[in-house]
């Protein structure tokens, strides 16, 4: 059982978290739970870096591209929830409905 | 076995994360995925990066997303349909991930032994010093902008409360 | 003297360090702006004419540009530094008389830089010999063409007849592209050279798409039939830019290109009769559509696309000298025609026709010019577009269709009926505008008379032009003497038939009293005319069918995040789907 390898359970991990993230991305209405989704998303595409570096016998790129991600992500994430604070400031919902104003 | 219990767990927070109403609750559930995503990432051999995942990940955006949500404000916790139908969107998630693994899963190799060719550090700030510089000049980019919007935010709420 | 490379480059990078020099000078000092204008084309020009002797058939300047776009090769041939000649002195002289007729205007920054900006780009098209590269300078020259078009800015249909040049010239443009990428995909490079060499290589298909797509984007850029909607409306742009950039110099862009590829498509099979074809219709059409326009711009502009007909037609029956022959007359007697119209215009403040007449007495020396560049447009003998038009009436009659040779017959008789038409309109008759005109400006005049002793003379180097032509025209073709030709033409049957075409339209002008009655009764085409044929109610067609289905589509965008990302998503089963199904 201890060769249910390690590189099985962080592909298992690596599609649940894609798939999740996903589900939460087309599912829910409220702006800052969109953050929430594309965190696990971005965790899964981490774990799938780090796995594919393991896979292909270049570790330290992987890792090394894994740490950009995080800062990207990070940044992302702190300047969508800024924006998600001036949105409410400004309009006063967080609703994806009643912000989408490219409809007629 | 403890991989197998890491990633269910795993697996699980991120489910009520997305799953959640409350936002300060989904943002403690994401806290717990993120940690355990640190755990698995130390599992794969690559410690730096967990370190900083979890100080990161588990740390700072949870704050943030607490600082955000505190002044935001809570939405009243109205169980509004989703815009897209939840069957479809769980029928079409599931048809990716499913694609994906079997594209994915035949081809894992059992994993070769290790040959640490360069240390971490040496790759980062030698081969790789484009990224770090990406890296810098995204976190000033990112925290030029935040302050650019939060100031703005301020000086409402100042005029507001005048 | 430098070598053949670094003129090569020259010819290029001055007028483009010409258009940075007076973009930075800024338009408070329009003195310096036109100086440095004058002096930069001279400069490109000087460049161009010194690689006349210098020229070489071999790939000059390899350099490389990374395994995707191939080498930066330039092949300064007999055809390419021919061209880049007439580009840049045309251009100086273009130049020269913008220092008058631009005198006063505003943003001459703006202007100024594009013109050259567009100099040193048609230079590169013809130079270069990667089709990468070709096309790169193909969308620069049409870009500047738009920017020049619309330069009054404030006037809505400048601004319209721009967006209308770029979308017909860029669709167009989409056929070359297209013949790059299969070249790339079939011989693993760009380079032209190669290709010319051993066309067969390519499966005839993809040959055949090639010639077709050329074709196309020809014909797109020389307003040749079915695009020649938007050389007419292009004629809002300031005289000089019409003069140079849509007479002398980018539509010729389209007739280079098909005979640059000639020997590559000859053997494609029904591609000559295609290129024949276009030519003899847009000839006709065109001809017919300058007898019955009053603006004295659209006049030329469609006297233009007829007599690009003409050289189309010569290629497309296989005579590339006589297109080049009459592509080297046409430059100069049309640029003449269009800068002196534009020294009548800046006087008169109108292009209407009607409102001129009896500027002869007032304008004596545009009066002279101008009948010069006519008489040579009509084809009357001694003048360089005689001897370049029965040349081509002479190739096309030995190796393209009757009727399409008949057409061209009946167009140059309309040819010589229009002439007279507008040289008539302008400067005969009674005067009409009550107001006291001034001759053209010291500039005008330096610009204009050499163009006119140009027209008179540029004939006797017919023999030398075809030897400097050289390889580049296909083999078994090749030119003796300037006495041979001359009296090879002279003496051919053709010649006398034309002659005689050409003397009835002038009589046709000559009697239009006693012939109204037949102009009259042809009065419906003469309607169908002014209305372009239909042209111009497709154009209104595709534009509105456009926005039609763009306003039902908008209903996909309904800017919603989740949707956004069901989208994502589906694209992404989609393509794992391919990917499974095409791996198994």
């Amino acid at each position: 059982m201890m060769s249910l390898s390690l590189p099985l359970m962080a592909a298992v991990a690596v599609l649940g978290l894609l798939g999740i993230g996903l589900l939460g991305l087309l599912v829910t209405r409220n702006l800052i739970k969109v953050v929430v989704g594309l965190q696990i998303l971005v965790k899964g595409a981490l774990l799938a870096l780090l796995l594919a570096g393991r896979l292909s016998g270049q570790v330290q790129t992987g890792q090394t591209l894994a740490l950009t991600v995080i800062v990207a992500d990070t940044i992302v994430s702190v300047v969508a929830l800024a924006l998600a604070v001036q949105v409410r400031r400004q309009f006063g919902t967080l609703d994806l409905q009643a912000l989408s104003t490219l409809r007629r | 076995m403890f991989d197998l219990l890491i990633v269910a767990a795993m697996l699980g927070c991120a489910f009520q994360a997305v799953r959640g109403t409350r936002l300060l609750i989904a943002a403690l559930w994401l806290a717990g995925a993120s940690a355990l995503t640190a755990i698995m990432m130390f599992r794969l051999g690559a410690p730096e990066v967990a370190v900083i995942e979890l100080s990161v990940g588990a740390g700072l955006v949870t704050v943030l997303f607490v600082f955000a949500i505190n002044i935001a404000g809570e939405e009243p916790p109205v169980t509004l349909r989703s815009l897209v139908p939840a069957p479809l969107a769980c029928i079409v998630a599931l048809c990716a991930v499913g694609l994906g693994a079997a594209m994915a899963l035949p081809n894992l190799r059992v994993e070769s032994s290790l040959v640490q060719a360069d240390k971490f550090a040496t790759v980062v700030w030698e081969h790789r010093s484009l990224d770090v510089l990406l890296q810098v000049v995204l976190i000033i980019g990112g925290v030029l902008a935040v302050l650019g919007l939060l100031a703005g935010g301020r000086a409402d709420a100042r005029k507001e409360s005048q | 003297m430098p070598d053949i490379s670094t003129l090569a480059i020259l010819s290029i990078a001055l007028p483009w360090a010409g258009a940075v020099l007076i973009w930075l000078v800024r338009d408070r000092q329009p003195q310096l702006q036109h100086a440095l204008a004058v002096v930069f084309a001279l400069a490109g020009a000087v460049a161009a004419l010194a690689m006349i002797p210098l020229r070489s058939e071999v790939n000059v300047l390899d350099f490389p540009l990374g395994s995707a776009f191939g080498q930066v090769t330039f092949l300064p041939d007999g055809l390419a530094v021919f061209l880049a000649v007439v580009a840049t002195t045309i251009g100086c002289l273009a130049v020269v008389f913008s220092v008058d007729y631009m005198k006063g205007e505003k943003q001459l920054g703006r202007y100024y830089a594009y013109v050259l900006f567009f100099i040193g780009s048609m230079v590169g098209l013809v130079l270069s010999s990667n089709l990468l590269l070709i096309f790169v300078f193909w969308e620069i020259t049409a870009l500047c063409s738009y920017a020049l078009i619309s330069f009054y800015n404030d006037d809505p249909k400048a601004v319209a007849a721009g967006i209308k040049a770029l979308i017909i010239t860029q669709v167009g443009g989409i056929g070359l592209l297209a013949g790059a990428l299969f070249l790339y995909a079939y011989q693993g490079n760009y380079d032209v050279p190669t290709f010319l060499a051993g066309a067969d290589r390519l499966p005839p298909n993809v040959l055949a798409l090639m010639a077709f797509g050329f074709l196309v984007a020809a014909a797109a850029k020389s307003a040749q039939f079915p695009f020649q909607t938007w050389l007419p409306d292009a004629m809002e742009a300031p005289t000089p830019v019409s003069a140079l950039i849509h007479a002398a110099t980018m539509v010729n862009a389209g007739v280079y290109l098909l005979a640059r590829f000639y020997p590559a498509f000859e053997a494609v099979p029904n591609w000559k009769l295609a290129v024949v074809a276009v030519g003899a219709v847009t000839a006709l059409m065109a001809a017919v559509m300058a007898l019955v326009s009053n603006d004295l711009k659209r006049v030329l502009a469609y006297s233009t696309v007829s007599q690009l007909g003409y050289m189309v037609y010569a290629i497309g029956a296989g005579g590339i000298f006589a297109s080049q022959f009459h592509l080297l007359s046409h430059a100069v007697f049309k640029a003449l025609l269009f800068l002196s119209a534009g020294a009548v215009i800046h006087a008169v403040h109108t292009r209407d026709m009607r409102e001129m007449g009896g500027l002869g007495k007032q304008m004596p020396l545009v009066k002279v010019v101008m009948i010069i560049g006519g008489l040579a447009l009509a084809g009357i003998p001694v003048l360089n577009g005689f001897w370049s038009k029965e040349l081509v009436l002479e190739a096309g009659h030995e190796g393209g269709p009757l009727w399409a040779w008949l057409f061209m017959l009946v167009g140059a008789g309309l040819t010589a009926l229009y002439t007279l038409r507008f040289l008539t309109m302008v400067f005969y008759g009674e005067p009409r505008s009550g107001q006291h005109v001034h001759d053209a400006g010291p500039a005008m005049k330096i610009a204009l008379v050499p163009l006119a002793l140009g027209t008179l003379t540029t004939w006797l180097l017919a023999g030398s032009f075809g030897h400097f032509l050289g390889k580049a025209l296909p083999a078994g073709h090749d030119v003796e003497s300037t006495g041979a030709l001359l009296l090879q033409v002279a003496t051919a049957p053709t010649t006398f038939v034309a002659l005689a075409v050409v003397a009835l339209g002038l009589a046709a002008w000559w009697q239009r009293a006693r012939l109204a009655g037949l102009a009259h009764s042809l009065r419906g085409i003469g309607t169908m005319a002014s209305n372009s044929f239909g042209f111009e109610a497709i154009n209104r067609a595709v534009v509105s069918v456009t926005e039609a289905s763009a306003e039902s589509l908008r209903t996909t965008h309904n800017g919603v995040l989740n949707w956004n990302v069901m989208a994502i998503l589906v694209g992404l089963v989609v393509v794992l789907a391919i990917l499974a199904l095409g791996g198994a």
